[in-house]
């Protein structure tokens, strides 16, 4: 803040009469100790526009002794450069250490066990919660086959059982691949198969769907109003790879130049509303949570359109899908502190 | 002297002339060490914070945006110095017009003496090659400040070393819709037709007047002149027919609709040509996007969310950001290089 105190002073007093007190000639004058060298390039032009041979003759002389001086700024900049780094790989290490242990222990004191009962204790005090969160999952494969597909189906039902106890109605999961959508009865087996072993038998319903991909419902047998301790009664499940992204905004655009090529459309017609009702219609809404599991934020190609006012969660440094995360997602929404301990 | 308690004593030693060139220099030494390692290339602000600031100071708000604007400035110098080629700063949203009409007007009046002021500066900013755009709406800002703005875009257009993109009055959506609907015109314009040298109505004239020529003559020689007649009576009015529809569905010629991608968009785009955006810093702790650059940011884009105000927002608290996005950059070109390290790199990580 207080470098050059006394420049900064007159500009204040300067803006505070809207700028009549300097001319712009004084304010150039004021600012000049500051102004670094202009860049090379323009007096090597201007010596080239006049053309003057006697600007050169003194050149060589100034060029050596800035040449040595030039290498020795380069080798201390150099040399500061992998200070700082070094100095920063050291500090990330013990963030990373600090981050791990005390992720630990929220997982230690926060832990489902899979009572729907202790995620609504935990979620009791919060003041408000998402109608609709989103998730981005990665999909953890070195080549190998199933391993990472069951990973991450694993994980998908685990979220979906855990928004249904909190009672979120509408829970979409982006993974870039979209290797999931190839998965879709699959995947709504496993995700009832995990609410059952929260709910018991008479879980809430669950429908898993894709764009253009026909939704999967839960079977009907189940006698809704028997369920107990559920805040829901279902939980509809949308999943979008990066194709629903910025491809599905040019799909929009292709079917509207082709409107507009048959004159069922003027482009002045397009506006906002209309793209957002496509891309509701087609896609998904605006989610208003969007919790990310990774150590930073990087949305990986997530649909662009339905991030405008989402609120963005992650953990620094965090790796991996864990349900203290989760939580802290929910609590941060609703403007709340998490402390250690319940 | 012997009066000052210690807060004051320490300002007064960081504001003595040793102390300040010392800073200056060690700024001056942290920037050039910076540019030694990959620099972002385009790096976007949301200078969110000043009217909490202001609030948290007991200033005025406006004058809370006065010092935000000072802060940007040191910013820039701290981006350009450093090597960054694009800076894009969100400075209004189209929702700010929703604000106090008070306050929309003092940052309308402080926006225009801004530029007006910039632009008594045209020779400085060539000799740095500095270039000013505004990209939003418009038609949405008052004419007089409209009139600066073209003004100072107009003085600077030229130079190109350095760009500062100031988002005006904007929202991404709008943007996008923009792009989309520049992108449906292009491909609703038709193709000239006077791109080949032949034209297909005169290929057709000349083979039905050979048709013409050659059945006449078969048909001549069996029959008077009267079936002749009524020949030509039908083939003339077959063309008519036929032209006609003709010239409705080849006239008119559309590039096909499915050859748009996304790279067409995103030559409509407000930022179209700029390199892609490296690094996304939100302050004042407000986790969201709220309508800005969503379709830049949302692939490989490094965002991060700061808990400092904008106001407070200086090279002590972007160094840090700065540096973990090398470190990272770093790390994903070692992860580059060779499999067999990979596991170990990420395992590391």
């Amino acid at each position: 803040m207080p470098v050059a105190s006394r420049e900064t002073n007159i500009y204040r007093q300067d803006a505070k009469v809207n700028h009549k007190l300097l001319t712009p000639a004084e304010r150039e004058r004021l600012i000049e100790p500051f102004l670094p060298a202009p860049p090379s390039r323009s007096p090597v032009s201007r010596s080239r526009k006049d053309g003057i041979p006697s600007i050169r003759i003194d050149k060589p002389k100034g060029h050596s002794r800035l040449g040595v001086r030039k290498f020795l700024n380069s080798q201390l900049h150099a040399l500061v450069y992998a200070i700082i780094h070094t100095i920063f790989s050291i500090y990330i290490r013990f963030r990373m250490g600090y981050h791990a242990v005390k992720d630990r222990i929220f997982a230690i004191l926060y832990y489902h066990h899979r009572t729907p009962e202790l995620i609504q204790k935990d979620v009791k005090g919060l003041s408000r919660l998402p109608e609709h969160v989103s998730v981005i999952l990665k999909l953890e494969d070195g080549g190998r086959g199933g391993a990472g597909l069951e990973a991450l189906v694993d994980e998908v039902s685990e979220i979906a059982a855990w928004c249904t106890c909190v009672g979120i109605p509408m829970l979409s999961v982006y993974e870039p691949t979209g290797i999931l959508k190839g998965y879709v009865p699959a995947t709504h087996r496993a995700v009832s198969r995990k609410l059952s072993s929260y709910f018991g038998p008479q879980h809430p319903a669950v429908s898993l769907r894709a764009p253009h991909v026909p939704s999967v419902e839960s079977a009907p047998n189940s006698p809704i109003s028997d369920i107990s301790g559920a805040p829901i009664k279902e939980l509809s499940i949308i999943l979008i790879s990066s194709e629903d992204g910025r491809d599905s905004l040019v799909d929009l655009t292709k079917t509207l130049a082709e409107m507009s090529q048959r004159s069922k459309l003027s482009s002045k017609d397009i506006n906002v509303d209309l793209i957002d009702a496509e891309i509701a219609e087609g896609v998904m809404g605006e989610p208003q949570l969007l919790i990310l599991f990774g150590p930073t934020v990087e949305l990986s190609g997530y649909p662009p359109w339905q991030l405008r006012l989402t609120e963005i969660f992650h953990v620094q440094d965090n790796q991996g899908v864990g349900y203290q995360v989760f939580l802290r997602a929910l609590y941060n929404f609703a403007d709340v502190q998490m402390r250690f301990g319940r | 002297m012997s009066a000052m308690n210690p807060s004051q004593l320490r300002k007064w030693i960081l504001a003595s002339p040793p102390m300040q060139w010392g800073i200056h220099r060690l700024r001056e030494l942290l920037i050039a060490a910076l540019r030694q390692g990959t620099v972002p290339k385009h790096i976007a602000f949301v200078m969110d914070g000043n009217r909490r600031f202001a609030r948290s100071h007991k200033i005025e708000t406006i004058e809370g945006h006065n010092i935000g604007f000072e802060s940007l400035a040191k910013i820039l110098e701290v981006c350009y110095k450093s090597g960054v080629k694009v800076v894009t700063v969100y400075a209004f949203s189209i929702e700010n017009y929703k604000r106090s009409k008070y306050e929309v007007d003092a940052l309308m009046e402080m926006a225009k003496i801004k530029l007006q002021q910039l632009s008594q500066h045209g020779q400085l900013l060539e000799r740095y090659g500095a270039c000013i755009r505004v990209l939003g709406q418009r038609e949405l800002i008052r004419p007089d400040v409209l009139e600066a703005v073209e003004k100072a875009v107009d003085v600077t257009k030229n130079n190109g070393d350095c760009f500062l993109n100031i988002c005006f009055p904007y929202t991404s959506r709008e943007e996008i819709t923009t792009a989309i609907k520049g992108t449906v015109d292009d491909f609703s314009k038709p193709l000239s037709a006077q791109a080949r040298p032949f034209s297909q109505t005169r290929i057709t004239q000349k083979i039905r007047s050979r048709n013409l020529s050659t059945s006449p003559l078969r048909s001549t020689s069996p029959t008077p002149s009267s079936t002749s007649d009524v020949d030509d009576s039908i083939s003339s009015t077959t063309t008519l027919h036929t032209d006609s529809p003709h010239d409705g569905q080849d006239g008119p010629i559309y590039p096909d609709p499915e050859t748009i991608t996304a790279s067409h968009i995103e030559d409509h785009l407000l930022t179209a040509g700029d390199p892609p955006l490296d690094l996304l810093i939100r302050t004042s702790g407000v986790k969201r996007l709220s309508d800005f650059m969503l379709w830049q940011c949302h692939e490989d884009t490094e965002i991060v969310f700061l808990n400092t105000l904008w106001p407070d927002f200086d090279l002590w608290s972007f160094l840090p950001v700065l540096v973990e996005w090398q470190w990272k950059q770093k790390h994903i070109e070692e992860r580059g290089f060779g499999n067999g390290n990979q596991k170990l790199k990420t395992k590391v990580r």
